[in-house]
């Protein structure tokens, strides 16, 4: 009989396949991975010790650098929050450019989780054409921000900047071109026989598992979980018909789907916002109140939750941050990569699950 | 016996983890559940958990809340499928001994609260152990 | 000059292995530095390279602000590239801890403390184009005859 030798292989911190440094020590038996431990505290910031005490002027700030990916929704969940504490109203076309800006937001972060599982899979060539067609996402979101990562555009009872006409035109035009581009990458992705075999049955999640461990976003969409998208309770959002997609199969492929067609939702969400644009005025005022409340929004790895507390003149006492990607890695090491088939599906699975490790630990 | 090469003492890292807002709302929520100090339930996990399951010790203490243990009167009451499955601070194997062992007190006609005090005095002591 | 130097110049010169080390950031700086990897940027056309693994490298690009888990480990990557290396901090991060320097943080800037930077790009985040310029010029002046260098 031939003798297994278990042995323990550590992954990272510095890994050619992750953005960011996290270690996974995965305990094998021959190829099988029997579990995953998470090592983390690369990125353990403190910003929730960092913001207590501060303005919220400097909190709005700081609230975005928790993750440079998806710091759109950071901002514009942080703003929700104060807004829903001191009852400030937003007026119409603030509200919608929000959603141009946040949906250009997430057409970037979904086009970057992709590439990074191609570039995982070693599909690079799809990958650099991925990448490709997201510098034209930013190039937009910097039209309109003014900034490509980090752009501080909402705050209490409006947006920054207006959108002016010919702006407009040029997004508009611009949507067509990402749309058609993806339309192409989507193909090469779905009909890949290669992709394929890399990434159907693999790391597969079923859905009570990824209810036990509470994942949220597209990582709890691709395992069947409905109503997990909190855009269906957006106010915005439902006046603009928003529908989740789910799919069933729970393994890479079906992740990564996800967020292809969460893509072309996307354009048509920006597309309905752009020519539906009511007038008036993009900035309401209003003044930041003492009080305490906590508030969701869906970013673009999943549920993102703010629960504040302030004081008369603004300041922020407590804050606490559950972010998306705590639920999402958690479940992914325990659920998706223990007893995964091989160790060379370890960087995968973890990358299929968008994890963000800035977000994690903040 | 193999080790990971460049390790660190972790400890510093996952009690900074659990001295969060909600962590340690938490952490005092199933101390108190389990009848235990803070304290030394910190402990426990901090030996028992990776950094990741710490990380995510709200959300899994709320959903096991809602989804764990349904329909079974004993199990419910000693947290069976919630300190295994939902935040696993003990292994499967004893907490079936522990819930067999509840239940056979029971059918051998102790009463029900006793037979879970003793239960619950079990399980504090394999947390801690 | 001797031929092998000469022959080392010119090969050094097209032939840039990047590593890039995240310290505890906000991630923003990565991706830019991704960015840097699409068609548009084609950072391969001047011979540089973006292979995660700093056992190959030239050139590392340190991101963020140190955190408990890198004050030693650091040192470690760094001893791990060959000679001749060079670090490039990207961001406001590595220089002064930005928005992370402030009372109750966790992080320990500047990364200087830890290992020598040669050069560094300020900017929250700084363009995929002044990451790619900054690399562009540090790297010949290291690496250009570095051997008569020297002493």
């Amino acid at each position: 009989m031939k003798k297994t030798v278990d042995v323990s292989i550590p992954l990272g911190p510095v890994h050619p396949c992750w953005k960011e440094p996290v270690r996974l020590k995965c305990e094998t038996a021959g190829e099988r991975v029997l579990r995953v431990e998470v090592e983390l505290g690369y990125m353990k910031k403190g910003i929730e010790r960092i913001m207590r005490g501060r303005p919220w002027q400097e909190v709005m700030f700081l609230a975005e650098r928790v993750c440079g990916i998806c710091s759109v929704i950071h901002n514009m969940v942080f703003i929700e929050t104060m807004e829903e504490i001191s009852d400030i109203a937003v007026p119409p076309r603030a509200a919608y450019l929000r959603v141009i800006v946040n949906e250009l937001d997430r057409i970037a972060s979904h086009i970057l989780a992709n590439f990074s599982y191609c570039y995982t899979i070693e599909h690079e060539t799809l990958a650099m054409y991925l990448l490709n067609t997201r510098e034209i996402v930013l190039d937009n979101l910097e039209r309109i921000t003014g900034s490509r990562v980090n752009t501080a555009y909402m705050i209490p009872g409006g947006v920054r900047f207006d959108l002016l006409p010919e702006d407009a035109v040029t997004v508009l035009a611009d949507l067509d071109k990402v749309e058609e581009e993806m339309r192409r990458h989507t193909r090469i992705f779905e009909t890949g026989p290669l992709i394929a075999l890399r990434s159907k049955g693999i790391g597969v999640m079923d859905r009570e598992e990824a209810i036990r461990s509470h994942t949220v976003g597209p990582t709890a969409r691709a395992s069947g979980v409905s109503d997990s998208d909190l855009r269906l309770r957006h106010p915005t959002y439902q006046a603009l018909g928003f529908e989740q997609i789910t799919r069933t199969e729970g393994d890479n492929f079906a992740r990564i789907m996800v967020r292809f067609q969460e893509i072309f939702q996307s354009i048509d969400l920006i597309r309905k916002c752009v020519t539906t644009l009511p007038d008036g005025p993009i900035r309401g005022g209003g003044l930041c109140r003492a009080g305490e409340g906590s508030h969701s929004g869906e970013a673009p790895r999943g549920e993102l939750t703010y629960t504040i507390k302030t004081d008369e003149y603004g300041r922020v006492l407590d804050i606490a941050i559950r972010t998306p990607s705590i639920m999402n890695i958690e479940a992914c090491a325990h659920a998706m990569i223990a007893d995964a088939a091989s160790i060379a599906d370890v960087t995968s699975t973890f990358i299929s699950s968008d994890p963000c490790v800035a977000c994690n630990e903040r | 016996m193999t080790r990971y090469l460049y390790e660190k003492d972790l400890r510093p890292m996952k009690y900074t983890i659990l001295t969060s807002t909600k962590h340690d709302r938490t952490v005092r929520a199933i101390a108190h559940r389990l009848g235990m100090a803070d304290a030394k339930l910190r402990m426990a996990m901090i030996r028992r958990l990776d950094m990741s399951l710490l990380e995510n010790l709200e959300s899994r203490w709320e959903m096991g809340q809602k989804h764990a243990d349904g329909g079974d009167g004993v199990a419910g009451e000693l947290g069976c499928e919630l300190f295994t499955r939902f935040i696993p601070l003990l292994d499967t194997e004893t907490m079936q001994s522990i819930y067999d062992e509840t239940t056979t007190m029971i059918q051998n006609g102790l009463a029900v609260d006793d037979a879970i005090t003793r239960g619950r005095e079990r399980i504090r002591k394999a947390v801690l152990r | 000059m001797s031929i092998l130097q000469d022959i080392k110049n010119a090969v050094r010169s097209r032939s840039i292995h990047v590593a890039y080390v995240d310290v505890g950031s906000c991630n923003g700086c990565d991706i830019e530095v991704l960015a840097c990897l699409a068609p548009r940027y084609d950072i391969e056309q001047y011979g540089i390279y973006v292979h995660n693994n700093p056992r190959e490298a030239d050139v590392l690009l340190v991101i963020g602000s140190v955190t408990p888990q890198w004050v030693d480990k650091l040192r470690d990557i760094w001893d791990k590239i060959p000679e001749p290396k060079v670090a490039v901090a990207i961001g406001n991060c590595p220089i002064s801890g930005c928005v992370y320097a402030r009372r109750g943080t966790l992080t320990t800037p500047p990364v200087e403390n830890y290992i020598p930077i040669a050069a560094s790009v300020p900017g929250c985040p700084p363009r995929p184009t002044e990451i790619l310029s900054a690399i562009l010029s540090v790297a010949p002046l290291i690496f250009k005859d570095y051997e008569e260098k020297q002493p």
